[in-house]
């Protein structure tokens, strides 16, 4: 149980760059990128986490009760949406891609050639 | 209560590993969303509030949407070409 | 490269990075160990010092608020290069016709999922609006409150339609919100500089704990980024749609999707 949240972020991690090398579709890479994203919030709050401790909200509880720690969730909690933001970004560029060149397929379009 | 952390873990691992192994993008829309609403029960069990509220309105609902939208605009322009 | 090749190169790397994966995750402390010391100085200090009860809202707004800071500036670039990318593809005329694939039936929406839907997105609103303006005091903020409110305005797509939906819209007051939500935080991070102060520091009056005005200008730059992160996503949301909507084929007559 003490390592298990490693292994869990790590596994997120192998299996969305696994998804990203053998995608064939721009949009199910986006996807498993999300999954790569998911694998360092684990790893973030996981190391946070204390026994026995609440939430580091002190409206119900006085100050002094243990709480975990809320520097990385402050870090989790602005990543994700900028991630959102990002992501969306990556989508607009493949619905560019397919406009250009007809398929959202990674292994069809090899190095972007000039030709018109 | 460890039990319940390895549980919701053990729940990330296998979402995870479904969402890359839907490979068709308008099936792996719903698996990012069930993915995002795992997620938020992790986080929420991990004694962070704020996290899974935003994890679950962002991963379940908005980006879901978003790959929606953008798988439905280049059907329109393949049917269009 | 092909596929092979890449999966050669990753099972290289993974002979070579899981034993080292293994050593790392034996050495770290282990799950549940109280480990940093930031965090507890920050639990430990902050309640008495700045009168709040978010932990998380005071390190997001006010011990690390220039690194919120450098966020909210990378939420309007991403949606600054979208609207740029997809708007100057497609031009900036508006129409508000739905565009429709030719193969699919046309569902009429059943009256219950309009009624479902005027109903949650006014309740939804108000909640996203309740989240964000009582971020010091309890789980929450102005992220949390701003995604939520966007989300509303999709209830809204999906109770009403398309056409009705781009009316009321309006592109310039989402831009007006994402963009004056940035504007005051960088106002709120530079007027302490201009009378003397550090960046962000806190100069106003911190208020009682548990009041909905606690925290001094924590409150301010919760209320930016929370009108930022509505605007921005409302404008992804707009952005996206219009992508489906098809300016120059001529959809079936009076159609509203």
């Amino acid at each position: 149980m003490s390592v298990f949240p490693w292994l869990v972020a790590a596994w997120l991690l192998g299996i969305g760059l696994y998804g990203i090398i053998t995608s064939r579709h721009y949009v199910h890479l986006i996807g498993c990128l999300s999954v790569l994203q998911s694998g360092t919030y684990v790893l973030l709050l996981g190391i946070g986490y204390k026994w026995g401790a609440g939430p580091p909200i002190f409206y119900d509880h006085p100050a002094g009760t243990p709480a975990v720690d809320p520097i990385v969730q402050a870090l989790v909690l602005t990543d994700i949406v900028v991630g959102a933001a990002v992501t969306a970004l990556l989508l607009v560029i493949a619905l560019q891609v397919h406009k250009r060149r007809g398929s959202l397929d990674p292994q069809e379009l090899r190095p972007l050639r000039p030709d018109n | 209560m460890s039990l319940l952390i390895a549980a919701a873990l053990c729940l990330v691992a296998v979402s995870g590993f479904l969402v890359v192994r839907s490979r068709d993008p308008n099936r792996q829309v719903f698996a990012l969303a069930a993915n995002g609403l795992v997620l938020s029960v992790l986080f929420f069990v991990l004694q962070a509030p704020d996290v899974g509220l935003s994890e679950l309105a962002v991963n379940t609902v908005l980006t879901p949407l978003m790959f929606l939208v953008t798988l439905a605009a280049a059907a329109m322009n393949e049917a269009r070409r | 490269m092909t596929v092979t090749w890449r999966l050669g190169l990753f099972a290289i790397s993974l002979a070579v990075l899981v034993p080292a994966l293994w050593h790392v995750a034996m050495a770290l402390p282990a799950f549940g160990a109280p480990t940093e010391m930031y965090g507890a100085a920050v639990n430990a200090i902050i309640p008495a010092a700045r009168h709040i009860t978010n932990m998380v809202a005071a390190v997001n707004f006010d011990v690390r608020g220039f690194d919120t800071l450098g966020e909210e500036c990378i939420l309007v670039a991403a949606v600054t290069g979208t609207c740029v990318l997809l708007r100057g593809a497609r031009g900036e005329d508006l129409t508000a016709e739905a565009g429709h694939l030719p193969d699919r039936p046309h569902v009429e929406r059943s009256d219950a999922v309009v009624l479902v839907c005027r109903i949650g997105a006014t309740v939804l609103l108000l909640f996203g609006v309740y989240m964000a303006l009582h971020g010091t005091a309890t789980p929450g903020g102005g992220f949390q409150g701003g995604v939520i409110a966007a989300s509303s305005l999709m209830l809204i797509y999906l109770g009403e339609g398309y056409s009705p939906w781009r009316h009321v819209m309006h592109s310039w007051f989402l831009g007006a919100l994402e963009g004056g939500g940035a504007f005051i935080f960088v106002a709120a991070a530079a007027i302490p500089l201009m009378l003397g102060y550090a960046v962000l520091q806190n100069i106003l009056p911190y208020g009682q704990p548990k009041d909905l005005f606690a925290g001094g200008l924590m409150v301010v730059a919760n209320f930016a980024v929370g009108l930022s992160v509505a605007g921005s996503f409302g404008q992804l949301m707009l952005e996206f749609m219009e992508e489906t909507r098809s300016p120059e084929d001529d959809p079936i007559p009076d159609e509203e999707d």
